[in-house]
């Protein structure tokens, strides 16, 4: 089969990423400059945020109004959003529109004209999200566990601070472009009908000069603690429990994913079934593996009506800890079989490969074929995951709850 | 890439719609039945959505452990949702389980409707009820629904209330799911690469005894009149405000028309409201949208804002639509086909996009639409169409429902 996945890294340290799926009509790319939430400067949260809106405000030759139309009249679905590591900018079309609006993007990371009436204007709508949390108790905890969960600054709001932002000015937002919009550690992932030695050359020339930059030191900080609770007036209680957990590169990272399946893979998980099906608790519950690089975690959530908040808090956080008795051969079967599956139906999207082979390069240098994600998967056995679920206790949670009342810490819990 | 159709129906009445795609990992298999709120009477409001949680709830063979697990050991990909005016379950599968996952999908749409689950799923029914009054923007979209159609069906919350799902019998739903669901209301549709005669048979052999059932739907005139309501809930911090007014309907050949006037005005970006209300922060949101409906439709505007500036983004917004039937231009109108053109070709590669695509097309105007003559319809768009259309739909009556702490709004 002849190779589809490439790299290669330029000069200046711009990683570009290519798969081709000649069978698609479409390309997809997924841009990830660094200048994520976990950069920004520490007084001032929020400005990757007005930085990633002010910078589609014109650049280059084309002023805010010419550029967005522009990038419409390629026909280009478009999105942008502020991660803890990178600021990532993704578009997908018929393929050679993607290849026309190279340059655009171009100029947007390296000529952007940041002009003072936008970067009001991008300022004013960051306060407005921030201020629009209030009113979704959901959103509000997820920001909220992340904060109490990981260390600071990787678990930032990347909305930033009300305080920090009414601080940001123009000035400060163009030294901060300078120092975080440039080619080292940026990765290009392009996936779909593409050419990768034609592709090799359009990045040559639209990135090859474009400046290193220098390198952004994070110093990481312990969060403020681990119990935490928000007074709001809502309908539901809203929980959320973590605990830190392997990294992706972690020889145990498919062990660790394969038993949070076992718990919330599908509508057989376990949480599902103890907490929604036979007690019905809730009507959403769940548990995922989130990474971040050298560090994952596991999550879990569930959203419940005041008065049964209790009682699905210590439900769950005692399903976290029956882990600890192992899975059994048919879930792990069922978890092992999602997973596959899910891999596989990736392939059948260019905007899921590209944003794929960009996280795969980000957290481990390299792009893994398919077919090694699939031998990985199925590598682990009831063994593997039952010693590891021994050995590795979920040990101290952080909790956090957001609503009417504050819920007693299960005596479980330590 | 080479998508071809085919249609068959079984004796039952059972329509079977198939796109092949000789180039997809998986194929995507749903039901889809035309029944949701609408067709509900008030005091079982609630029903055709409740009912779909039931479905995942067992057959005469199944449990529920016994229907969540087989669907896991596949690896699927599988939900249900439920609209006013369709219901649909699917699953998306690796091919070496098509056969399973249409026998499965059988047992689903047989429900045995157990009163012990009924009573346990009902708690599950009320914490969703629960779960959206936490949302701003849903709240305002249920009043928005019922002030703008009134006594016509479409005003029916999919949800229903937190009364009318307690009082609902087990007996009331069974009764409802005999009217509602069976061939000759349903369509089974599937995309992936398979030789169609493969699923015609899997249908015969899983989905051919079901018996047929008429399930005729009310279709009154909607009586539109305008109105401006405004809710107070002083723990919210931002102000929602919603708008809306009749539009071309599912059947309507104006609907490509529709879709493009409506991003043309109100696409998240590049829009006449976006440079004219988010480009400037006046809005944090500010979009407007099409809806069509069977036998009626809706455009849509939807603006969240600070509580201060409410009344003024709604000033600006209103005064878009004023404008734009006289100053429509070509190159927004090629702008917005662009966008919509991508997305016609991105959905055709999934084979999931395409199956909800073909299966919901046939249930509202029993007819394929091939990519192609989609693609040709929003192509044949153009500004000359569009003002037409706002001929035809000039925004008028229009529906006004805002949602937010005050001051100025006020409970009416």
């Amino acid at each position: 089969m002849a190779e589809r996945y490439f790299q290669h890294t330029f000069p200046n340290g711009l990683t570009l990423l290519g798969e081709e799926m000649p069978a698609m009509q479409s390309a997809a790319m997924t841009f990830l400059v660094p200048a994520g939430s976990a950069t920004d400067p520490v007084d001032r949260c929020g400005s990757a945020t007005v930085l990633s809106d002010l910078v589609l405000r014109g650049a280059g030759d084309r002023d805010s109004r010419q550029l967005t139309d522009y990038l419409d009249s390629l026909g280009l679905q478009r999105s942008s959003s502020v991660g803890v590591h990178h600021t990532r900018f993704g578009c997908a079309a018929v393929a050679g529109k993607v290849m026309e609006s190279l340059a655009a993007y171009a100029d947007i990371v390296r000529r952007a004209q940041l002009p003072e009436s936008g970067f009001t204007a991008a300022r004013d709508l960051t306060l407005q999200a921030l201020a629009g949390i209030e009113d979704e108790p959901r959103q509000k905890l997820l920001i909220k566990l992340r904060e109490w969960h990981l260390p600071s600054p990787y678990g930032r709001n990347s909305m930033g601070r009300e305080e920090d932002l009414q601080k940001l000015t123009l000035d400060l937002c163009q030294v901060d472009y300078r120092r975080r919009y440039h080619a080292d550690g940026a990765i290009l992932a392009i996936a779909g009908k593409i050419d990768f030695p034609r592709l090799r050359d359009a990045i040559e020339k639209h990135f090859g000069d474009w400046d290193a930059g220098p390198p952004v030191e994070i110093q990481l900080m312990p969060p403020p603690g681990q119990v935490h609770h928000e007074d709001q007036k809502s309908e539901q209680t809203h929980i959320g429990i973590a605990f830190p957990s392997v990294p992706e590169t972690d020889p145990d990272y498919y062990t660790v994913r394969m038993a949070v399946e076992v718990l919330s893979g599908g509508m057989s998980g376990r949480l599902f079934t103890e907490i929604r099906e036979k007690r019905a608790l809730c009507y959403s519950v769940w548990a995922g593996y989130s990474s971040l690089k050298g560090q994952g975690s596991i999550l879990g959530y569930a959203g419940t009506s005041n008065e049964r908040a209790q009682a699905t808090l210590d439900c769950l956080v005692a399903e976290f800890h029956r882990l600890r008795k192992g899975v059994e051969p048919a879930e792990l079967e069922r978890a092992k079989i999602g997973l596959k599956a899910g891999t596989i139906m990736q392939g059948e999207s260019t905007s899921a490969r590209a944003g794929a082979i960009a996280h795969d390069y980000f957290m481990r240098g390299r792009i893994r074929p398919l077919e090694e994600i699939k031998a990985a998967i199925d590598g682990v056995t009831v063994e593997k995951v039952n010693a590891y679920l021994k050995n590795n206790e979920p040990g101290q949670f952080t909790l956090v709850t957001v609503g009417p009342k504050s819920l007693n810490v299960p005596s479980t819990y330590q | 890439m080479a998508l071809t159709f085919h249609h068959k129906q079984l004796p039952n009445g059972l329509d079977i719609v198939a796109e092949r795609n000789p180039d997809s990992h998986s194929v995507a298999l749903g039901l889809f039945v035309k029944t949701g709120s609408r067709d509900e009477s008030p005091n079982v409001n609630g029903v055709s959505h409740f009912l779909e949680h039931m479905m995942f709830k067992g057959s005469s063979k199944y449990t529920w452990e016994d229907v969540n697990r087989i669907f896991d050991e596949m690896g699927a990909k599988y939900n249900a949702f439920t609209s006013q005016e369709l219901t649909a379950y699917y699953a998306n599968v690796l091919p070496e389980f098509t056969e399973k996952a249409v026998e499965h999908l059988s047992h689903l749409l047989r429900p045995a409707i157990r009163v012990e689950d009924f009573t346990t799923e009902k708690k599950v029914i009320l914490e969703e009820i629960a779960m959206y009054l936490d949302d701003p923007g849903h709240r305002l979209y249920e009043r928005l629904m019922e002030s703008h159609f009134g006594n016509h069906p479409l005003a029916m919350s999919i949800l229903g209330s937190p009364e009318s799902i307690r009082k609902l019998q087990r007996d009331e739903m069974a009764e409802y799911f005999q009217s509602r669901y069976g061939p000759g209301n349903m369509v089974f549709s599937a995309t992936g690469d398979f030789a169609f005669e493969d699923i015609v048979k899997l249908a015969e052999r899983y989905c051919g005894a079901w018996p047929h059932v008429d399930a005729p739907r009310h279709q009154p005139e909607p009586l539109y009149r305008p109105q401006r309501l405004s809710m107070t809930d002083a723990k919210l911090n931002r102000q929602y405000t919603m708008a809306m007014t009749p539009g071309p309907t599912a059947q309507d050949e104006r609907r490509f028309a529709a879709r493009v006037l409506a991003d043309v005005i109100g696409d998240s970006e590049g829009s006449r409201f976006y440079w004219a209300l988010v480009d400037n922060a006046i809005a944090e949101d500010a979009d407007f949208g099409f809806y069509p409906h069977d036998g009626c439709g809706s455009f849509y505007a939807a603006l969240t804002t600070a509580p201060e500036r409410s009344a003024e983004a709604l000033e600006i917004a209103l005064a878009e639509l004023k404008k734009v039937k006289d100053d429509v231009k070509d190159d927004e109108v090629d702008r917005a086909k662009n966008k919509m053109a991508s997305s016609l070709v991105l959905q055709g590669e999934i084979p999931l996009g395409r199956m909800r695509s073909i299966g919901s097309q046939w249930i509202y105007n029993k007819e394929y639409r091939s990519l192609e003559q989609d693609m040709a319809a929003l192509r044949a768009v153009n500004t000359a169409a569009l003002r037409q259309l706002i001929d035809e739909f000039p925004f008028d009556p229009m529906t006004i429902v805002s949602l937010g702490p005050g001051p100025e709004s006020k409970e009416t």
